[in-house]
C-alpha cells in the first residue's frame, strides 16, 4: 500500500481531478430522478407545457453532466492507472539491474516477468475499478439520502436504513468471500501446475507405470477446485437473492410509507418512484463496489510482490563516492604490478546453504598468462568468475583486482576492465553489429570484422546481411557453436585487463577451438586470461591450471605438473583421453 | 557431430550441432522456448489472439454433445428453464401491477383530498394492493433464487466431469499427441477453456434467457401502454445497439493492440532478464533501462486507450438511454396532462424502459461470449476425441516374461515411421544380449530417441517385432514391459514435491537411507545437502534453484532406486561434465552388472567400450558393430570418430 501511495504521489492533481469529475457524474445521475419526479408533479399539478419543456431541458443538462463526467472520469482513471503502472514497471526493472546474482535468483526469471507484467496489469485494473466504483460510493450514498430527505425526511430515513442494511450485507460477504477467493486463485494455479507436470513428464510417468497415480492427483485438485468454486457461486447466489429480496421489501415499504406521506401533503405522488430509483442506484453501486472490493486482496498481493522487488536492498552496492576515489589514488602504485586478479583465501557461501560453495581460494591471474579452471558440475567453477565480476561477494577473504579489493571499486569501473564470455552464449535481438557494439559502442566496421575473425566467426560473412544480419532473441537463429563464437567476438571488442571465458569453447569442434585460442593469443597479450573449461584439450597449454573439486582447490600447476601430482586432475584427463591413440591436442 | 559427414541431417535439424556436448545447448533452447511459451500463456497470449470473436465450428452438434455430457444433471437445467419462464412472467407483470397500485393510491388520495381530509394507507385502502404487489415480486424472487442456486452447482459439476475425463484421457493418448502439442496448449484447454464454459453457463446463459424474456415482455407492455412511446424507445434502442456493436469491435481491436505491446514488452523483459549478466558485465544498464522504458511507455499508451474505451462504452451507451428517457418523459408528461396516461402507467412505462434497455445492450456482448465459450468447449471435445493408444492385451491373453528377466532385447525386421507416409526404419534388426552395453550415436535429429520410443512402446511399430527375452513386447501389457526398464531422459522431469519424494518416485516406500544411498551413487548427495532443507527441500518442475545438470543427477538417482533390469540413458550425461559422466557410467556399470543398458551419448569416450554401437542417421540405423569393427569398416562412424579426435 505504501508503495502505491509513493507512486501516486507525483500524480496527486490527477487523482483529485479524476475524483472530482466522477463526483459530477454521480451528481448528474442522482439529479435525474428528482427532476423527472418534479416534472410529473408540476405537470399534473399545473397542467402547463412550459414546465415540461424546461424540466426536460434540465434533465438533459443533468444527463450531459453525468455522462460527460463518466466519460472524462473513465479517461482520467485509465490515464492515471496506466501511468502509475508504467512507473511501477519501470521501477521494478531498474531495481533488478542493481541486483546481485543471489538477489535475482531469489525471484527467478519467470517470477520477475510475472511481477513486471501480469501483476502490474492486475494493479492497474484495480486502480481503475477502485477509482470508478469504490471511492465515489460514500458520496453517492450520502447525496442519495440527502436527495431523498429533500423529498421527505421520512423517506430519507427509510433510504438510510436500507443503505445501512445493504452495507452490512456487503461487508459480511467481503469478509467471508475474500479468503475463499484467494483459495480459488491458489487452486487455479495448482491445477495448472499439476496438469503441466503430468503432461511434460508423460514419458517418465509411463515408464514408471504411474498413470493411475497421476490421474488420482489430477482428480484431487479438480475436485478441490470444483467444490471451492461451487462454494463461491453459492455465496454469490445468496447475496444476489438477498439483495433482490431486500429490494422487494424496500419497494413495498416505499409504496406504503409514500402513500401515507402523500396523503398528508408531505410529498407528491411522482416522487415515490424517485425514492425507489435512489434505492436501486445505491444498491447497485454498493454491489458493484463489493465485487471490486473482493478483487482487492489479489491486487494487494500483486502490489506486495512488486514492492518486494523494489524495496529489496541490493546485496552488493557501490562504495561511497569519496572512499572509492581515495582508495583509487592509493592503489595507483599497485596497478603497475602484473597481478591483475588475486584471490586471497577467498570463500563463498550462499546465504541459505550450510556449506561453502567455494572454500579458501588462493591464486593470482597475471598479465600475459592464461589461468585455467577445471572441475566437475557443482564444483563452483562459474562462481569464481562471478566473484571476479562481483555478481557475488566473498563471504571470507578477499578478491583483488589490480591491487584493489573489488568491494572498494564501483561495479561499473570493475566490469569496464573485464571482458567476459558467459557460460550461456546469450545474444540480444537486433543485428550482429548491435550485439558486437555491446563491447564498444562506437566500434568501426574494421574493428568488428577483426573481432569476428579472431573468434573464427567467418560464417557471418555467409549471411546475406553480414554484420547487419538479424539476431533473434537469445540468438536462437544461430547454432550453439555460432552463438559461442559471436559472444566471444562481443567480448574481445572490449579492451580489458582481464578476459574471462566461462566454458566458452564447449560447443566448438576441436579444430575451431584450437584455431580460436591461437588467434586470441595476440589479442590478449597484455591482459590476464581466465578460462573455465570442462575439456582438458582446451586448457592443456594454460600457464597454470586450477583444479576445483567441491569448491576446494585440489591442485594448481601446469598440465605436466598436475599429471604428476594431482589425483583428481589425472582422473579427468584419463576419462577424456580414453580410446588411446591420441592426446586430444 | 561432424560437420562434414552428416550434412543430410541438417535438413531435419536446422540447428545441427557442431561438436560433442552440443545437445546441452539444444536442450537449453528447448527450455527457453518453453519458458517463453509459458510466459506468453500466463499473459493469455495463447493461440487465439486475433481480433475476431471466436465462432464455434458446429454450434448445434456441440450444444447437443454438451447436453449429452450433462446427463444426470439435466434436471437442474429443466428446473432452471421453468424458473426462467416463471420469473420472466412475474417480473414483467410487476411494473404493470405497480402501475395499478399507484393509480389506486392516487385515486384514493385525490378522493381524500377532494373531501379535504388526509389519507393514510390501510389494509382496505391500498394496503391490500401493496401486499399483492409484494406477492408478485416475492414470486419473481423465488424463481430468481431457484435458478441462480440451481445453476451455481450445475456448471462446475459438468466441468469437473469433463476435467476428470481429460485426466484419464491423458493416460490413454499416444505419445504422438504430446509430441505434437505444446504443454501449455493442453493445459489451457483443461483450465481456461472449461472455466470460460462454466462462467457462460452460470451467468451468460441465465442472463441471455432472462434478457430475451424481459425484452419481449417489456416491449409488449410498452406497446400496450403507448405505441408512440414504445416506438420512440425502439428507435433509441436501435442507436444504442449500433453503438454497442461499434464499441465491441473497437474494444477487441484496442485489446489486441494492448496485447501486442504486452507481448513486445514481455519479450524484451524476458530477454533482458535472461541476459542480465551480460548487460551488467558490459555496463549496459542505462541503455537497457532506456529500452525497457520506451516499450513500457508504448504499453502504457496502449493500455490507456484500451482501458478508456472499455470503461467509456458503458457511459456512452447509457447517455443514449438518458436522452431517450428525457424525450419519453417530455412526451409522456404531455400525454399525462392530456389525460392519455395515468401517473401509474407513466411510472410503469419507465420501469419497463429500465427492464428492457440494459439487457438489450448486453445482448450482443453475451452472444459473443456464448459463441467463444462454445468454441472453447469444442476444443475440449477435440482432446476427448483424439485417437487413443490400443488397449493392452486382456490379462488372460497377455504374455509374460519369466522373472527374473535376463534382459535380452532384440529388434527383428522392425519397420517404423512417425507417420505412415514417411517410414523411417524399413528393416532394422539387432540383438542386445543380457548384460551388454549398447551405444547409440548420431547427430541430433538422427532419431536416437526413436529407438527409445520403440523399446518402451511409447510408439507402436508398423512391422516386424521387438522381443524381450524372446517374448514379443506387443503381446505384453505395457506396465509389465516398462517395469523392466529404467530410464534417464533428456528432459529431467521433477514434480512438485520434496527432493526425497522425487527420488522415490518409482519406489514410494523407499526408506530415507535408500534414498540417500541412491543420491550418493548419482553424485548428487553433496548438492542436496547444500539445499536449504536438504532432502526435504521443496522443488517443482520449473524450479529455478536447480541446474539442468543437477536435475539430471536427481533423475539418475531416481532410476538407481528402482533397480531396473534394463537401463536406458537418454543423453542423460550431456550436461554433466566428463568426469561426473564417467563416475556415473561406472556407478551404473556396477549397479547394472549382468544387466542390459542402452546409452545415447555424444562423447565417444563412453562409447568405446560398448558391446554394440548403433549408428543412426535420418531415423534409422545405418551401421552397427563394435568400435574396432566400425573403425575398420571406415564408414560414417569412422568419420565421426576421427573428426572429433583429430
Amino acid at each position: 500500500m505504501r508503495l502505491l501511495l509513493r507512486f501516486l504521489a507525483p500524480h496527486k492533481a490527477l487523482v483529485a481531478v479524476t475524483l472530482l469529475v466522477l463526483l459530477l457524474d454521480n451528481t448528474g445521475t442522482l439529479l435525474v430522478p428528482t427532476m423527472l419526479a418534479n416534472m410529473v408533479n408540476e405537470g399534473i399539478g399545473s397542467g402547463s407545457m412550459d414546465h415540461i419543456v424546461s424540466g426536460g431541458l434540465f434533465m438533459l443538462g443533468a444527463s450531459v453532466l453525468a455522462s460527460g463526467g463518466a466519460l472524462t472520469g473513465a479517461y482520467l482513471a485509465a490515464r492515471l492507472a496506466s501511468t502509475v503502472g508504467r512507473d511501477i514497471r519501470n521501477a521494478i526493472y531498474d531495481s533488478s539491474l542493481k541486483f546481485s546474482s543471489s538477489d535475482f535468483e531469489r525471484f527467478g526469471t519467470g517470477s520477475m516477468i510475472t511481477r513486471s507484467l501480469n501483476d502490474i496489469n492486475v494493479v492497474q485494473q484495480s486502480i481503475i475499478a477502485t477509482i470508478q466504483m469504490v471511492l465515489p460510493l460514500p458520496f453517492l450514498c450520502v447525496v442519495g439520502i440527502i436527495m431523498a430527505c429533500m423529498i421527505d425526511w421520512q423517506m430519507g430515513l427509510l433510504l438510510a436504513a436500507v443503505t445501512a442494511v445493504v452495507l452490512v450485507i456487503a461487508g459480511i460477504t467481503i469478509k467471508n468471500a475474500a479468503p475463499i477467493f484467494m483459495r480459488l486463485q491458489e487452486l487455479i494455479d495448482r491445477m495448472n501446475v499439476v496438469l503441466r507436470e503430468s503432461i511434460i513428464g508423460v514419458r517418465v510417468i509411463r515408464a514408471f507405470t504411474k498413470e493411475r497415480h497421476e490421474e488420482r492427483r489430477l482428480d484431487e485438485v479438480f475436485s478441490d477446485y470444483a467444490s471451492s468454486a461451487i462454494k463461491v457461486n453459492m455465496m454469490f447466489a445468496g447475496v444476489d437473492a438477498a439483495s433482490f429480496f431486500l429490494m422487494n421489501i424496500t419497494e413495498v415499504a416505499v409504496l406504503w410509507l409514500g402513500g401515507d406521506r402523500v396523503g398528508v401533503h408531505a410529498m407528491e405522488i411522482a416522487s415515490i418512484s424517485a425514492v425507489l430509483e435512489y434505492a436501486m442506484l445505491i444498491l447497485f453501486y454498493i454491489m458493484a463496489a463489493q465485487m471490486v472490493a473482493l478483487t482487492l486482496p489479489r491486487a494487494k498481493a500483486c502490489l506486495d510482490r512488486a514492492a518486494e522487488v523494489i524495496n529489496l536492498t541490493p546485496e552488493i552496492a557501490d562504495p561511497e563516492g569519496r572512499a572509492a576515489r581515495a582508495d583509487a589514488a592509493q592503489a595507483e602504485g599497485a596497478d603497475a604490478s602484473d597481478i591483475v586478479a588475486a584471490f586471497d583465501h577467498a570463500s563463498f557461501r550462499f546465504s541459505d546453504a550450510d556449506e561453502d560453495t567455494l572454500h579458501d581460494l588462493d591464486f593470482v591471474c597475471r598479465r600475459g598468462q592464461t589461468t585455467a579452471i577445471i572441475g566437475s558440475t557443482g564444483s563452483g567453477k562459474s562462481t569464481v568468475a562471478k566473484l571476479l565480476l562481483r555478481f557475488h561477494d566473498v563471504t571470507q577473504g578477499s578478491v583483488r583486482f589490480c591491487g584493489r579489493d573489488v568491494r572498494d571499486m564501483t561495479q561499473a569501473e570493475l566490469r569496464g576492465r573485464i571482458a567476459y564470455v558467459p557460460q550461456k552464449a546469450w545474444l540480444f535481438s537486433g543485428t550482429i553489429a548491435s550485439n558486437l557494439r555491446f563491447g564498444n559502442e562506437d566500434a568501426t566496421e574494421v574493428e568488428m570484422r577483426h573481432a569476428l575473425d579472431v573468434a573464427q566467426a567467418e560464417f557471418v560473412y555467409e549471411q546475406t546481411d553480414r554484420l547487419d544480419a538479424k539476431v533473434a532473441q537469445g540468438g536462437t537463429n544461430f547454432s550453439g557453436g555460432q552463438r559461442q563464437r559471436l559472444s566471444i567476438a562481443r567480448a574481445i571488442m572490449k579492451r580489458a585487463d582481464l578476459y574471462i571465458f566461462d566454458d566458452s569453447f564447449s560447443a566448438l569442434d576441436f579444430k575451431t577451438d584450437a584455431a580460436l585460442r591461437r588467434a586470441l593469443k595476440p589479442e590478449t597479450r597484455n591482459a590476464a586470461v581466465l578460462i573455465i573449461a570442462q575439456r582438458i584439450s582446451t586448457i592443456l597449454h594454460a600457464g597454470q591450471i586450477v583444479v576445483l573439486k567441491d569448491g576446494v582447490i585440489q591442485g594448481l600447476g601446469t598440465h605436466e605438473e598436475l599429471m604428476e601430482t594431482c589425483e583428481v586432475y589425472r582422473a579427468i584427463a584419463d576419462s577424456q583421453m580414453k580410446g588411446g591413440e591420441n592426446d586430444g591436442r | 557431430m561432424a560437420d562434414n559427414k552428416l550434412d543430410a541431417n541438417k535438413m531435419d535439424a536446422p540447428e545441427a550441432p557442431e561438436a560433442a556436448g552440443m545437445s546441452e545447448f539444444d536442450e537449453n533452447d528447448r527450455l527457453e522456448a518453453e519458458h517463453e511459451a509459458r510466459a506468453r500463456e500466463a499473459l493469455g497470449l495463447g493461440g487465439d489472439d486475433d481480433d475476431q470473436p471466436e465462432v464455434p465450428r458446429d454450434t448445434v452438434a456441440t450444444v447437443r454433445r454438451l447436453w449429452a455430457e450433462a446427463a444426470g444433471q439435466r434436471w437442474r437445467f429443466a428446473i432452471v428453464l421453468v424458473s426462467v419462464v416463471c420469473y420472466t412472467v412475474f417480473s414483467v407483470a410487476a411494473p404493470a401491477f405497480s402501475a395499478h397500485v399507484i393509480d389506486a393510491l392516487w385515486t384514493e388520495i385525490q378522493a381524500a383530498f377532494a373531501q379535504g381530509r388526509d389519507f393514510a394507507v390501510t389494509w382496505e385502502h391500498g394496503g391490500y394492493e401493496i401486499a399483492v404487489y409484494l406477492g408478485v415480486w416475492t414470486a419473481a424472487f423465488a424463481f430468481y433464487a431457484t435458478q441462480t442456486f440451481t445453476m451455481a452447482g450445475f456448471a462446475e459439476k459438468l466441468n469437473l466431469a469433463l476435467r476428470n475425463r481429460i485426466a484419464s484421457k491423458l493416460n490413454r493418448l499416444p505419445l504422438a499427441f504430446f509430441d505434437a502439442h505444446k504443454p501449455g496448449e493442453i493445459v489451457s484447454r483443461a483450465t481456461n477453456d472449461l472455466d470460460k464454459m462454466s462462467e457462460v453457463l452460470q451467468t451468460g446463459l441465465l442472463r441471455l434467457f432472462t434478457a430475451v424474456g424481459s425484452i419481449i415482455g417489456a416491449i409488449i407492455m410498452m406497446f400496450v401502454y403507448s405505441p408512440l412511446l414504445a416506438c420512440i424507445f425502439l428507435v433509441f434502442s436501435a442507436v444504442a445497439i449500433g453503438l454497442t456493436r461499434f464499441a465491441a469491435g473497437k474494444n477487441l481491436k484496442l485489446a489486441a493492440e494492448r496485447q501486442m505491446w504486452v507481448g513486445h514488452l514481455t519479450g524484451a523483459v524476458e530477454e533482458a532478464y535472461s541476459g542480465r549478466i551480460i548487460i551488467r558485465s558490459f555496463n549496459r544498464e542505462q541503455a537497457s533501462s532506456a529500452d525497457i522504458h520506451r516499450l513500457s511507455d508504448k504499453l502504457a499508451d496502449a493500455s490507456r486507450k484500451a482501458d478508456f474505451f472499455t470503461n467509456a462504452a458503458g457511459p456512452g451507451i447509457r447517455f443514449v438511454g438518458r436522452v431517450a428517457q428525457v424525450v419519453i418523459a417530455m412526451i409522456g408528461c404531455a400525454m399525462l396532462i392530456g389525460g392519455r396516461l395515468t401517473v401509474g402507467t407513466f411510472q410503469a412505462f419507465f420501469q419497463y424502459i429500465m427492464q428492457a434497455s440494459e439487457p438489450m445492450t448486453q445482448m450482443s456482448m453475451t452472444v459473443n461470449t456464448l459463441q467463444s465459450a462454445l468454441a472453447s468447449v469444442e476444443r475440449v471435445f477435440d482432446i476427448l476425441d483424439e485417437p487413443e493408444i490400443e488397449s493392452d492385451p486382456s490379462p488372460e491373453l497377455a504374455q509374460h516374461v519369466i522373472q527374473p528377466v535376463h534382459g535380452r532385447v532384440a529388434f527383428e525386421h522392425v519397420r517404423f515411421g512417425y507417420t505412415t507416409e514417411k517410414p523411417l526404419m524399413y528393416d532394422v534388426s539387432f540383438k542386445a544380449e543380457p548384460g551388454q552395453k549398447i551405444a547409440i550415436v548420431g547427430a541430433t535429429g538422427a532419431g536416437k530417441t526413436t529407438l527409445i520410443n520403440l523399446l518402451m512402446r511409447f510408439y507402436e511399430i508398423d512391422g516386424g517385432r521387438i522381443t524381450l527375452d524372446g517374448v514379443d513386447t506387443h503381446a505384453m501389457s505395457r506396465a509389465e514391459l516398462r517395469q523392466n526398464f529404467g530410464m534417464v531422459l533428456q528432459d529431467a522431469w521433477l514434480f512438485d514435491g520434496t527432493i526425497a519424494e522425487n527420488i522415490a518416485y518409482g519406489k514410494p516406500d523407499a526408506t530415507r537411507e535408500e534414498i540417500i544411498e541412491a543420491a550418493k551413487m548419482a553424485h548428487v548427495d553433496f548438492f542436496v545437502r547444500t539445499m536449504p532443507a536438504g532432502y526435504d527441500t521443496h522443488v517443482a518442475n520449473d524450479a529455478e534453484n536447480i541446474s539442468q545438470g543437477q536435475r539430471q543427477l536427481l533423475t539418475i538417482a531416481r532410476t538407481i532406486l528402482t533397480d531396473p533390469k534394463i537401463l536406458i540413458l537418454d543423453e542423460a550425461t550431456s550436461s554433466v561434465d566428463t568426469r561426473t559422466e564417467h563416475a556415473i557410467v561406472h556407478a551404473m556399470e556396477n549397479l547394472m552388472a549382468g544387466r542390459t543398458s542402452f546409452v545415447i551419448a555424444h562423447r565417444l569416450s563412453t562409447i568405446v567400450d560398448a558391446d554394440l554401437i548403433l549408428v543412426m542417421n535420418a531415423g534409422t540405423i545405418i551401421e552397427q558393430g563394435t568400435h574396432a569393427e566400425l573403425l575398420a569398416e571406415g564408414g560414417a562412424y569412422a568419420t565421426l570418430y576421427n573428426s572429433q579426435f583429430m
